[in-house]
């Protein structure tokens, strides 16, 4: 745990006390590192508190709508991931979070087609954002996967029919002999552990992108302006 | 519990049209979704310049 050279003494002023790098070492890993860190979004970018003039439309919303239900699908899992499948089946608090967890996964795949409709009506690949369009179309299909396995991951007599009805279909493509969807515990694994990580990184690198090269205006903001 | 037992063992309403078949549940569901759609693209957004009596802009 280090001190700010500031911090120690107030007065402080001198380039030598005040500089984050003490070795002065350009080379460091640690300077590079940090370098990347700061230049992944221009300063004032990450968080921004004024857009655009065309940012302020309801179709806008859809992104940020789709971030929140995430968060509540997230926090809902961890709750259930603590409880267990016995906590869900026959509690009722377990059922609520179930619930809620079934619920906001809906509004989650909801509000995310819709802002692929927008952005798909909007070109949102303009203008050096295909990366962006990219990694949402990306998440938009891990989502899929990570919705089915949670389907297959109930433990109730649904839960068996998806997957007798599914592994005819995963076999067809020749994934059925690392993807077993008779597998509870590999459904479950990948549901709770591999696609979660997947789409959480995912919607950081998203995120970043947005920021980084701004939000898509209009196919006709240049016309108005 | 057991209305929604009942509810749920029972037979889904499907539309058949031609070779496009979907449930009663999945189209209103669409059709909610691209109302939303729509209503998103016309209804206006509020902004600080509606609510402010000097017009700064955003």
């Amino acid at each position: 745990m280090t001190t700010r050279a500031s911090e120690l003494s107030p007065d402080a002023t001198g380039p030598s006390e005040l500089s984050p790098d003490p070795t002065g070492d350009p080379d460091s890993w640690t300077n590079r590192l940090r370098g990347w860190f700061e230049g992944l979004v221009p300063a004032g970018q990450a968080l921004p508190d004024r857009q655009p003039v065309y940012v302020a439309s309801w179709i806008y919303v859809f992104g940020v709508l789709t971030l929140t239900a995430l968060v509540v699908v997230i926090a809902s899992g961890v709750v259930l991931s603590l409880g267990g499948a016995t906590w869900w089946h026959v509690s009722s608090v377990g059922h609520y979070v179930n619930s809620v967890h079934l619920w906001s996964v809906e509004l989650f795949f909801g509000f995310m087609v819709i802002h692929l409709w927008g952005n798909f009506w909007m070109a949102a690949w303009r203008g050096r954002r295909a990366m962006t369009w990219i990694t949402g179309i990306v998440l938009f299909l891990i989502s899929i996967g990570t919705s089915f396995t949670g389907f297959l991951s109930q433990s109730n007599f649904s839960a068996q029919w998806i997957a007798a009805e599914g592994k005819d279909g995963i076999n067809s493509i020749g994934a059925g002999a690392f993807f077993n969807v008779l597998n509870p515990a590999q459904m479950l694994l990948w549901h709770v552990v591999l696609l979660p990580l997947s789409v959480g990184l995912l919607t950081l690198l998203h995120i970043i992108l947005v920021r980084r090269h701004g939000v898509v205006p209009p196919l006709d903001a240049r016309l108005e302006n | 519990m057991s209305a929604l037992s009942i509810v749920a063992e029972g037979p889904g309403k499907y539309i058949h049209w031609g070779v496009i078949q979907i449930s009663v549940a999945n189209a209103i569901i669409i059709a909610v979704m691209v109302l939303l759609f729509i209503l998103a693209l016309v209804v206006p957004f509020p902004t600080h310049d509606d609510q402010a009596d000097e017009g700064h802009s955003r």
